[in-house]
């Protein structure tokens, strides 16, 4: 890729008190790129995304953000920069309505100069027509599918310049799937860039156009989405022979 | 004819009750802290009241319109530079944080102020009384009985429809995801404090219009605080406003059987609803 990234890290390591997750992880994502991140359970998929947010602090390495470093910001603070999150298992602020959890975001957001056209509350409901009906009925009311659009609209709400979505799939029946991911063209039309954590590696080579996969918090693949085939997967997704291809 | 009275009366008291538990329910309801300091921080405020009123020679009202913005930056400086630090998902380090605040505030009031008791000059507010059909009841009581209605309302509708409110319930409901969706928690959280405080501004300037204020007093009126909260439910503010209500008619209703159990009856009923329902009159029972 040319250009300058939207976002780099560079031997980014982390991890949680004496357990190290992250091991140099050299990362980058371009401005309107969609770009997978997969790997096992435990590869360090959700702790990088984590890193990115500000919600785990690294103990070594960079992270730039638009060319300036973030890993000493608190996680309001890079939101108010440009990178929202959708995070495992949504998260929504139970016991408020489906408008208040997206009117949050909406009042904390990046701010955006005065005549850029930005994510609303309307055309959060034109990308998911049900949140429209659905306005002012409490979250915990909604079946799993329609609380990942909330989390969703909540983070476009946001005003991203990247969107990361930590297995915005998870729990979802295939329909609904299909209908989450239907939304991304949408989102990335924006010039939005998208890094999706995605356990279905068909479903993240067919969304993104590059692909990361983690092993035990190192990168062990990085390459076009389209130009790579099961086998080498499976090596970089399990690290042993070919006997585990599916 | 004794008895309607009695709940009248203890209908009234409720009231200075519920200013007490508006602050506390608001943030255990936001933060989980259980604020020990809380009767503390109302008796500092009565005195500071007490002297605000005495150096600048103005009435009861014009005292409270200086006293909740002092309470409330007092309550954001509070939550910003010392309460934060303890709030977490553990309950003991704030509990030991607002304990030691506590015992700090009690022995700087002996100190500054010695033990005796004060009140404040009420410009005959405090004696007027007003005729319900054949019922007399004191006009003191019936102004704070309706500014507790008022604040218990004006922070109700603040919670539900302002950006501060929703970005409050956010952080209380969970408060990394209110930090991803751009909301700083510990600004909300001092926010919280700040007007948790500043509703004690108000209670501060009735409390000691009401009865005399000594050093000690504040524990005291934290168990009133405590219990309404509790047989309300915790963090419910309407809940508290409820208990505040029926802590107040037991202890007015016990005052009549014999002047001597006032207080006991409202602590049985207290422990009544804590064996029955432990939850409180509006809680959802275990999660």
């Amino acid at each position: 890729m040319s250009g300058v990234p939207l976002l780099v890290t560079e031997g980014l390591t982390a991890g949680y008190g004496d357990f190290q997750a992250l091991f140099g992880i050299d990362f980058e994502i371009h401005p309107g790129e969609v770009v997978a991140l997969i790997g096992a359970n435990g590869a360090g998929k959700t702790t990088l995304l984590k890193s990115v947010m500000g919600l785990v602090r690294p103990s070594a390495g960079v992270i730039r953000f638009d060319g300036v470093p973030t890993s000493s910001l608190a996680p309001h603070q890079i939101v108010q920069r440009g990178i929202a999150m959708v995070p495992e298992g949504r998260r929504l602020f139970a016991g408020m309505s489906v408008e208040d959890n997206l009117l949050v975001a909406r009042d904390h957001g990046r701010l955006l100069a005065g005549s850029q056209p930005g994510w609303t509350l309307g055309r959060v409901h034109d990308l998911f027509p049900i949140l429209r009906d659905k306005r002012h009925a409490p979250v915990e009311s909604l079946s799993g599918g329609q609380q990942q659009m909330v989390s969703i609209g909540r983070a476009l709400l946001c005003q991203p310049k990247l969107l990361l979505c930590d297995e915005i799939s998870l729990g979802l029946s295939p329909l609904v799937i299909r209908e989450i991911y239907a939304a991304l063209p949408t989102i990335s039309a924006e010039g939005t860039a998208a890094l999706i954590v995605e356990q279905d590696v068909g479903l993240a080579q067919a969304a993104s156009s590059r692909l990361y996969c983690l092993l035990e918090g190192r990168v062990t693949l990085h390459c076009p989405s389209s130009s790579v085939d099961r086998a080498q997967i499976a090596r970089a997704y399990f690290g042993a022979s070919e006997h585990a291809v599916a | 004819m004794q008895w309607l009275d009695a709940t009248i009366q203890g209908v009234l008291l409720g009231g200075i009750y519920a200013q007490y538990a508006l602050g506390m329910s608001l943030m255990f309801g936001v933060m989980r802290i259980v604020n020990t300091a809380h009767g503390d921080l109302l008796i500092l405020l009565s005195f500071v009241a007490i002297s605000v009123a005495a150096t600048l020679q103005v009435g009861p009202y014009p005292t409270m319109g200086i006293m909740v913005p002092v309470a409330a930056v007092a309550g954001y400086v509070l939550q910003r530079y010392v309460l934060n630090r303890a709030v977490g998902s553990d309950p003991l380090p704030s509990l030991i944080a607002t304990f030691g605040l506590s015992m700090t505030i009690q022995n700087a009031l002996l100190a500054v102020f010695s033990a005796d008791p004060r009140s404040l000059p009420g410009d005959g507010l405090e004696s007027s009384s007003l005729s319900l059909g054949p019922l007399q009841v004191g006009l003191l009581p019936v102004h704070i009985f309706v500014a507790a209605l008022l604040l218990t309302g004006a922070v109700h509708l603040l919670l539900r429809h302002s950006r501060f409110g929703r970005a409050l319930r956010a952080a209380a409901a969970d408060a990394d995801a209110a930090a991803i969706t751009g909301v700083n928690p510990r600004h909300v959280y001092a926010g919280a404090t700040a007007l948790a405080v500043g509703v004690l501004g108000v209670a501060a300037v009735f409390q000691a219009l009401w009865v005399t204020v000594s050093p000690a007093d504040g524990p005291g009126q934290l168990i009133y605080a405590f219990e309404a909260v509790i047989i309300g439910g915790m963090g419910s503010l309407w809940g508290g406003f409820a208990g505040a209500m029926l802590l107040g008619v037991a202890q007015a209703i016990g005052g009549r059987v014999d002047p001597g159990w006032g207080a006991i009856a409202g602590h049985l009923v207290f422990l009544a609803v804590l064996a029955v329902r432990p939850q409180g009159l509006t809680g959802r029972g275990a999660r």
